[in-house]
């Protein structure tokens, strides 16, 4: 049995938010449903895709591999992903990424064997001023992460429990030029050079 | 709508281009990914222009300024030509500094990763992309990392392989497939960078796919057939005319060193626009193999070579006591009106009605011919027993462009409208449109509403009681019947209709629905040769029907019922035919000749000779001439000169001199006569033997780049 076989409605309540000939923009909708529910998405359900929808096996993978968010090989359940732009290998990335495939035993492309992990390098995730930072999958960022804060957060996703994202205030350069909703100031003290690393 | 180009000021029609509207004034933009027939989608950057237009204030009357002239309002950065349309008073600058800083700028970005290996690259020396660097760009590179690598060698097809470093992106060959053939056979795949080509439905499953190579800006997109097999600079170009089927395409025939090694289209905007199909395009491998170069004489049992003097010399001998009326002279359908009209001579020398050619139908329609511009501009097409894939590929080219309502595009004084903005990316089809009615499955069926399996006479019985108005409700008869009624519809037949004698019936539906009749001929150029007297005349025996003392039998690939007793075969190599014959005289292809071809508009069309090495090999006239000198007669058309002559006395036109675009002649009466030789379409089984042989060469050259 294919995927969308026992899910007629699901088909139909996602086809019904376009219009007929609209009908293409449905891929995205029915991509995420598969990369959600098995982690990746099979060649088997970009043909499938490309049957409900109307269109070929090709515009289904053109589509497709155009978002990293979709993967054609098998992820874990937590996919993490760890930035390796400038800002995040300032702050050790590279490090953190070694720990973690050391730790998991696995390299990109790869499952840990309980099914639990995938790694993954990725460019800028637009949060430099907390680097560096792993992404969970979709659930949340985990940034200015120590290789304690890693180890913990792989602790607690392995006991089935997800702590929710951890987006700490980034370290301001200078004292006082951040201010909050309130009104009140935010930031580091300005001390003498070399004090605040 | 007045438009000012840098200095100029030029007239276009409302829609039009800023691209076309400075192509018009004689300027010129440098351009990727735009391309006549196909959609402006502005992905290449390459064409960008200054451009701004005056506005109208709230009263109506145009914003002035300080001057009191119209205030033009600039747009704020540079635009690409191609996607934009030009305005009543639009402003276009393409010659400022900006404009040649964005230019150089994109050309430096687009050769970011470029492998610039031109002097390994098949397109090198006719590359877009080396073009345009050099008249556009910086000349250099600050590029010092190393450029992105991919696959070089990736075969999208038996007969196309893809460098993937090559590509530039530019998307020309996917809409392509999408829009032109309208099938969509690959993609982008990946992003930014790494963005490549690629099809998951295995190989390219379309008979036009090797026009992807043509129109590829790079040397991305490579003829697996050719690869390798030359330089652009060492080719012989020789512009000619496909001899495949009756459309006629216009295609450029590139022979090195005496042999022909690619054929490609070549444009001719009310014929082909730019695309053939893939049996014309890699015909040459087969073409080639096992040529005869020199006449061959049964000796002994056996056929072995002789010159023509031995032949003569033979046939002086064997012909004495031969009544010249009882030879017969049948020929192929495509050889040329001089071949034609040397044959007809030659047959009234001899004084013999034992003449014909084939394959032919009985009748011609005595209604005017639609063009194929009309085709592709009809507003319903209704195809009766003909397999246009197998019969008249690029026709079914046409069809499509009716069913996109996409003709005509443009013309320009440059030419076919570069950017035509009437053209999207994946248009709204029209299949109710078009109805067919074939006992056998066709290419186009995927693209027609209405398709239905039968006897098309049956269906044509059908469809002329609806038109009288005697149809049961709601059949598919009356539909098609509907459709023909609309004003500027199209009724097309083709062989199976017309070789099972359908052509009357094909004629009262158009006449009494108002609709153009396209009947297909049968080959190349049956239609032309129908206006020539090369049927059998009094008592003459068509081909194989009598049992004749001597025959001369040019091209044919059928076997006789009945065999001559002497037969002599003008034949390109040693097909089943020659093998048993005595004479055998050598002949050049298609490829290989001069003449004049009549495509199935009626279209006289110069046919021009590749520079190919064809040694001893002649046309039919030379031929026809051995025979009558072994009688000791002579023709009054001995050549191609006096050919031409006697084509000019009877069709009162000169053939040496057509326009380039070919000519639409009245040419008369024709000379029609029952055959009852079933017609097979020749295309579709010529295009799988030619599309092997396309592919043992194209294997031939894997294995020579694996040996390197
Ligand atoms: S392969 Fe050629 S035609 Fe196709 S996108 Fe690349 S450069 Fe353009
Ligand atoms: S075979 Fe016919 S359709 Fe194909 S290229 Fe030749 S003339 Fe054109
Ligand atoms: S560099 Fe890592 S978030 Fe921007
Ligand atoms: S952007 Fe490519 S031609 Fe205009």
């Amino acid at each position: 049995m294919r995927y969308f076989d026992d899910k007629p409605e699901l088909v139909a309540a996602i086809l019904a938010k376009y219009p007929p000939q609209g009908r293409r923009s449905s891929l995205m909708p029915l991509l995420r449903e598969v990369q959600t529910a098995l982690h990746y998405v099979p060649a088997e359900q970009i043909e499938e895709i490309a049957e409900i929808v109307g269109v070929t096996a090709t515009e289904v993978r053109a589509v497709m591999s155009f978002y990293s968010t979709y993967s054609t090989v098998p992820q874990g359940k937590y996919h993490l992903q760890v930035c390796a732009t400038l800002s995040c290998a300032l702050a050790g990335s590279d490090e953190l990424w070694d720990d973690l495939c050391e730790t998991l035993g696995i390299s990109p492309g790869e499952v840990t064997p309980d099914g639990l992990f995938s790694v993954q390098k990725v460019e800028c995730l637009g949060s430099c001023g907390t680097a560096p930072l792993v992404q969970v999958g979709e659930l949340g960022y985990h940034e200015r992460l120590s290789r304690q804060d890693l180890h913990a957060l792989l602790d607690a996703l392995r006991r089935g429990e997800y702590p929710g994202p951890h987006s700490p205030l980034p370290v301001f350069v200078h004292s006082g030029q951040q201010e909050d909703a309130a009104g009140a100031r935010h930031g580091a003290e300005l001390k003498p050079l070399g004090e605040n690393l | 709508m007045k438009v000012f180009v840098d200095d100029r000021a030029v007239e276009v029609p409302a829609g039009t281009s800023a691209m076309d509207a400075l192509f018009e004034a004689g300027r010129d933009v440098p351009y990727f990914c735009s391309l006549p027939y196909l959609s402006p989608i502005g992905a290449c950057r390459m064409c960008l222009v200054e451009a701004g237009s005056p506005r109208r204030g709230q009263d109506g009357q145009w914003i002035l300024d300080d001057q009191g002239q119209p205030k033009i309002f600039w747009l704020p950065k540079p635009m690409a030509s191609c996607t934009l349309a030009a305005s009543e008073g639009m402003v276009i600058r393409t010659q400022t500094d900006a404009v040649r800083k964005a230019q150089a700028g994109m050309v430096e970005f687009t050769l970011l990763n470029h492998p610039l290996d031109c002097p390994t690259c098949d397109k090198g020396g006719a590359c877009e992309l080396q073009d345009r660097s050099y008249e556009y760009g910086y000349g250099a590179s600050r590029f010092v990392f190393d450029r992105r690598h991919a696959d070089k060698h990736y075969p999208l097809s038996d007969l196309v392989v893809l460098d993937q470093e090559r590509c530039i992106h530019c998307k020309r060959c996917v809409r392509y497939f999408e829009e032109i053939p309208g099938q969509e056979m690959i993609d982008f795949i990946e992003r930014g960078v790494h963005t490549f080509i690629d099809g998951y439905e295995g190989g390219l499953p379309s008979a036009f796919s090797g026009n992807i190579v043509d129109l590829c800006p790079v040397g991305a997109l490579l003829d697996n057939v050719a690869r390798f097999r030359g330089r652009n600079w060492e080719y012989d170009h020789t512009a000619t005319i496909c001899t495949g089927c009756s459309v006629g395409c216009s295609v450029t025939v590139d022979a090195r060193n005496g042999r022909v090694e690619r054929i490609v289209g070549r444009d001719h905007p009310a014929v082909n626009e730019r695309w053939i199909c893939d049996a014309g395009r890699f015909s040459h491998a087969l073409e080639e193999e096992g040529r005869l170069t020199t006449p061959l004489l049964r000796r002994g049992g056996e056929l072995v070579p002789a010159s023509f003097d031995e032949v003569l010399a033979y046939l002086t001998s064997e012909l004495v006591d031969v009544p010249p009326a009882q030879i017969g002279l049948y020929s192929s359908s495509d050889i040329t009106l001089e071949e034609g009209i040397a044959l007809e001579a030659t047959a009234q020398v001899l004084g013999s009605g034992h003449v014909d050619h084939l394959p032919r139908f009985s009748q011609l329609p005595a209604l005017p011919r639609p063009t194929l511009h009309q085709l592709a501009q009809a507003s319903a097409v209704v195809i009766a027993g003909a397999d246009l894939g197998a019969e008249a590929p690029v026709a079914e080219l046409r069809i499509q462009e009716m069913l996109r309502g996409a003709a005509p595009p443009p013309q320009f004084r440059h030419g076919t409208a570069i950017a035509d903005l009437k053209l999207t990316e994946r248009m709204e089809r029209h299949p109710e449109r078009l109805a067919i009615f074939s006992s056998a499955p066709t290419s186009l069926d995927r693209s027609a509403d209405l398709v239905v399996r039968g006897d098309p006479q049956a269906a044509l019985s059908a469809i002329a009681a609806a038109l009288e108005g005697n149809a049961q409700a709601a059949s598919p008869y009356l539909s098609a019947a509907e459709l023909l009624r609309r004003p500027g519809a199209t009724l097309v037949v083709g062989s199976e209709l017309q070789a099972a004698g359908g052509l009357r019936l094909a004629e009262k539906v158009a006449r009494s629905s108002g609709a153009a009749l396209l009947a297909l001929p049968a080959d190349s150029n049956a239609l032309g040769l129908a206006y020539l007297r090369l049927v059998p005349g009094e008592g003459g025996a068509a081909y194989g029907e009598a049992i004749l003392p001597v025959a001369l039998v040019s091209r044919c690939r059928r076997l006789p019922a009945q065999w001559p007793r002497l037969l002599i075969v003008h034949d390109t190599t040693l097909s089943a035919l020659a093998a048993r014959a005595d004479v055998v005289l050598p002949a050049v292809s298609g490829l290989e000749k001069q003449g004049t071809l009549v495509n199935l508009e009626g279209r006289l069309q110069a046919l021009r000779p590749a520079a190919s090495e064809v040694g001893e090999a002649t046309d039919l006239i030379p031929a026809l001439g051995l025979l009558l000198q072994a009688l000791g007669l002579r023709s009054p058309v001995r050549g191609l000169i006096s050919a031409q002559r006697a084509l000019a006395q009877r069709f009162g036109a000169r053939v040496q001199s057509l326009p380039p675009e070919g000519a639409l002649l009245d040419l008369g009466e024709p000379f029609l006569a029952e055959t009852h030789l079933q017609h097979q379409p020749e295309v579709g089984a010529w295009a799988a033997a030619h599309l092997a042989a396309a592919r043992a060469r194209a294997a031939a050259n894997r294995a020579l780049e694996v040996a390197k």
